[in-house]
């Protein structure tokens, strides 16, 4: 019980380290802020950009099953290559893009542990500004996993019904609708407030101060006896456009072994643009109604 | 150089010491205590206008010593504006340059400020979803340029070195003690590198254990410039909380009016962390009536118009824009 249910999604610095050479290995950086790469990277590593890259610009989609095909393929990822996600802010964008690679059935994919800022910290961990010669390869999606994702019917029920573990992961204030996006940054919804039945455990009380996860046993603490997770239950966890769910995502799932786990990734930049949907809104502030 | 005439050889010569102090000026219209007289000390009074001018020069001497920079080594270091201005003059009129990394939502006002000194500028993108800790995504920013390209970079880092501090050790306490004349009972700062706190706080305690140092910390959520609050103290490795004595959060909102108060009341001119501190050292002066405090002033308000505007309504109720129209 004091370990993680899946140890081997997770990779250390120190591993990492030792398969930099790896022709089995290929470490992938996906960040929040997209010219983190160019100012130094993990030596051979490739940059995945998550809004023109991993999303459909049209619809906010995920991008489709041809395009994933077509990204990796570029970038020298094979079915059997042994993908090292990482990535800033606590492997926010990182978590996404493991949450997509096991939609679309990637079998060897996992997070280093820390993301950059573990690394960055490490003295001997090397840094490059070198981009690497890339070798296109094919690769083709054996099996698309949708049981990973909650589209809005699927949320709507679990809100309704109240038979399922609902994680909203964004700040407490959002959460409460006293704002509808964090301060300084665009509002994408027209209402404040989270989904009826949600339950608030903010995303970063997962990692400790340097980026890691905390371990198996503060996880369960923080999740099952202080917040109240149900994990013989299902989990569905929304933020505001999907990326840090996928981080609540992959601890629910991987690290606390809840077996069902999706992640909404319209969030809030969906739900709160929806008209006459059903929506709690505590403080009755951010310009919705109660 | 005659130093006593203010006649200097140099823009070097005029930093900061105890024979060429910054000004120490009472509050007076403002002061809620008469037995507590507070004294302001204003930074905005050094060569590039903020206390960094200290920690700034303090950190380049000892690179230049240990021949780190010049000869196409330059310096890379994140910062919210006033560090990065003290170090972009000193390193361009020394021959080197500043690659200063900055948050987005700094004011034009700073940024544009930092160019003219002669920095090159890179400014992060930070609108997509709350960073863990305000500015970390500078600092790892900077790291990853020192490390990647160490040739080209150094990072002088103010976060964690301790010429940071130093340099407080070495001016800032010895001047404030020389000014009061050993008979200050209450030192009052912010909190952002805590270069400051904790170098003068180590100096006062060496010649007064007595004397109360009290940090000033705004409330979460806060947008005034290179301030840290309490959930951020950890990255500024500097702190010592073994010659704090206490730390006052204060509703961030507060630094705004009571700037504007500084400003109108006192005719002191000071920045938006002034006025925080203000209201800091108010409070303890009116709880504890009788003592002699000096607050440490880091700047003036002129880089920080756009902020007010934001924060204090109808001061640009005229919609006086930033170009006149014709």
């Amino acid at each position: 019980m004091n370990e993680y249910s899946h140890p081997e999604t997770l990779v250390d610095v120190a591993w990492a380290k030792a398969h930099l050479d790896d022709p089995k290995v290929k470490f992938v950086e996906i960040d929040v802020d997209t010219s983190s790469y160019e100012s130094g990277h993990i030596p051979g590593s490739v940059a995945f950009n998550w809004r023109t890259e991993l999303q459909n610009q049209v619809s906010r989609d995920i991008i489709s099953k041809e395009d994933f095909e077509s990204l990796l393929g570029a970038n020298g990822i094979s079915n059997d290559t042994d993908v090292v996600l990482y990535g800033d802010n606590n492997n926010w964008f990182a978590a996404y893009g493991f949450w997509l690679f096991k939609l679309y059935g990637h079998e060897k994919v996992q997070l280093l542990n820390g993301g950059r800022i573990k690394w960055l910290n490490d003295n001997d961990a090397p840094l490059t500004k070198d981009t690497p010669k890339i070798k296109p390869v094919k690769y083709s999606v054996k099996s698309v996993h949708n049981e990973f994702r909650a589209l809005l019917p699927e949320v709507m029920e679990a809100s309704s019904k109240r038979d399922r573990n609902l994680v909203d992961v964004r700040s407490a204030d959002e959460f409460a609708g006293k704002i509808i996006a964090p301060p300084n940054l665009p509002e994408t919804a027209q209402r404040a407030g989270h989904i009826p039945g949600a339950k608030s455990i903010p995303w970063s009380m997962a990692v400790n101060s340097d980026g890691a996860f905390k371990s198996a046993e503060d996880l369960r603490k923080i999740y099952v006896q202080e917040k109240g997770i149900d994990p013989k239950k299902p989990a569905i966890a929304y933020c505001r456009i999907g990326e840090r769910s996928s981080h609540t995502w992959f601890v629910l799932k991987y690290l606390l072994g809840i077996a069902d786990v999706k992640n909404y990734d319209g969030s809030w930049t969906e739900y709160g643009n929806l008209i006459r949907v059903p929506i709690d809104n505590p403080s009755g502030g951010g310009g919705g109604t109660k | 150089m005659n130093q006593a005439n203010r006649v200097f050889d140099s823009v070097f010569d005029m930093m900061p010491s105890e024979a060429n102090p910054t000004p120490l000026v009472r509050i007076n219209r403002l002061n809620p205590a008469a037995g507590f007289p507070l004294y302001a000390k204003l930074e905005w009074l050094n060569p590039f206008g903020s206390v960094k001018d200290r920690a700034a020069w303090a950190m380049l001497q000892q690179l230049e010593a240990d021949g780190k920079v010049g000869n196409g080594h330059n310096v890379v270091e994140p910062t919210s504006g006033n560090t990065g201005i003290s170090l972009a003059a000193l390193a361009s009129s020394r021959g080197y340059k500043l690659r200063a990394i900055v948050p987005g939502r700094i004011p034009r006002e700073k940024k544009v400020l930092l160019k003219i000194a002669g920095a090159d500028l890179e400014v992060l993108n930070d609108d997509v979803c709350p960073a863990p800790g305000l500015g970390e995504g500078s600092i790892n920013r900077a790291k990853s340029h020192a490390k990647a390209s160490p040739e080209e970079y150094v990072m002088p880092n103010q976060y964690e070195n301790q010429a940071n501090v130093q340099a407080h050790v070495a001016t800032t306490g010895p001047e404030i003690w020389r000014q009061t004349e050993g008979n200050l009972t209450h030192f009052f700062s912010a909190l952002g590198t805590c270069g400051t706190i904790t170098g003068v706080g180590r100096f006062l305690k060496s010649k007064n254990p007595a004397i109360k140092v009290i940090g000033i910390a705004p409330t979460e959520g806060h947008d005034v410039p290179g301030l840290r609050n309490i959930s951020q103290l950890h990255v500024s490795k500097l702190f010592d909380s073994s010659v704090v004595d206490d730390i006052l959060e204060i509703d961030f909102e507060l630094a705004y009016p009571r700037a504007l108060d500084l400003a109108r009341h006192e005719g002191l001119l000071a920045g938006p962390s002034s006025g925080l501190i203000l209201e800091g050292a108010s409070q303890i002066a009116s709880r504890e009536k009788n003592g002699l405090g000096v607050m440490i002033f880091p700047d003036s308000i002129f880089k920080y118009i756009s902020s007010m505007v934001k924060h204090i309504k109808g001061l640009d109720a005229e919609g006086f824009g930033f170009f006149p129209t014709p």
